[in-house]
């Protein structure tokens, strides 16, 4: 008698056992994500309309190679450009790839700025690429993006 | 600082008409994505981030900013202006609760 009621004492521990990963599972799902869940690919596909932007020396983009904490990553984006009022940068986007939004700032430039110049501090959920896309007044977009090493995720 | 309180910061201090200065928004802000849990109620803290950011000079609108949640905690907005005679800078920034804040600064170039 002991050596059944054990087995069905076993049977019961596994069917626990099985129900739990699925609890977990719904768990996860319900996972919270943030307000404007964006990827990178469709970020990028809705600024420059499909076109795929070019990878060009005209810009500088200054990111550390490791960032000790993911809450605060510096990033400066340089372009090389006259900024006259027929030749001047129109938009610098940032994008941290694997975030949740993948999409950080715009920053719609004008010739009044005189320099094509943006920095600013962004937080990084993990080891990832920092990228940046350029948007000309040519109609032309150029970009350049670097890999950043995170030691302490700064989401969550 | 204060929460919600911000600052403009123009370098060099001292400039002439024409010539291209460095200038720095930054803001007291929290930037919280929606994701965060508290760790001491394990409740989801609300989404609490600028939405947008807008540099006015002398009237006209010189550069503006679609901001997401990714920015970090209390950010810093750098970028160049050229110096085109007296006037005010106004920095205005709205978030997506519906908080608007202005912040202003004289422009006075030297010679």
């Amino acid at each position: 008698m002991q050596r059944r009621e054990f087995f069905k004492k076993l049977g019961a521990v596994a069917a626990v056992a099985a129900v739990t990963p699925s609890i977990s599972f719904a768990a996860e799902a319900k996972k919270p994500t943030g307000p404007n869940e964006l990827s990178f690919k469709a970020a990028v596909d809705a600024i420059t309309g499909g076109k795929t932007p070019v990878i060009s020396s005209k810009i500088t983009l200054k990111v550390p190679e490791i960032a000790e904490n993911g809450a605060v990553v510096p990033v400066t984006v340089e372009v090389d450009s006259p900024m006259t009022d027929a030749d001047y940068v129109k938009a610098i986007h940032i994008f941290a790839t694997k975030n949740n939004n993948s999409r950080c700032i715009d920053v719609h430039l004008t010739p009044a700025n005189g320099k094509a110049m943006f920095a600013t501090r962004i937080k990084l959920g993990g080891t990832q690429d920092v990228a940046t896309v350029v948007e000309l007044s040519d109609g032309t977009f150029l970009t350049a993006s670097q890999n950043v090493k995170v030691t302490i995720g700064g989401c969550g | 600082m204060e929460k919600g309180k911000s600052l403009i910061k123009i370098k060099p201090k001292k400039f002439k008409d024409g010539e291209v200065v460095k200038v720095s928004f930054m803001v007291m802000h929290p930037m919280e994505t929606g994701m965060r849990k508290d760790k001491k109620t394990k409740e989801i803290v609300p989404a609490k981030y600028i939405n947008s950011v807008k540099f006015n000079y002398n009237g006209k609108v010189i550069t503006t900013m679609n901001v997401w949640e990714s920015l970090s905690t209390n950010p810093v907005f750098t970028t160049y202006m050229k110096i085109n005679g007296a006037g005010d800078l106004t920095v205005t920034y709205t978030d997506n609760t519906g908080e608007v804040n202005e912040q202003s600064t004289k422009i006075k170039p030297k010679g």
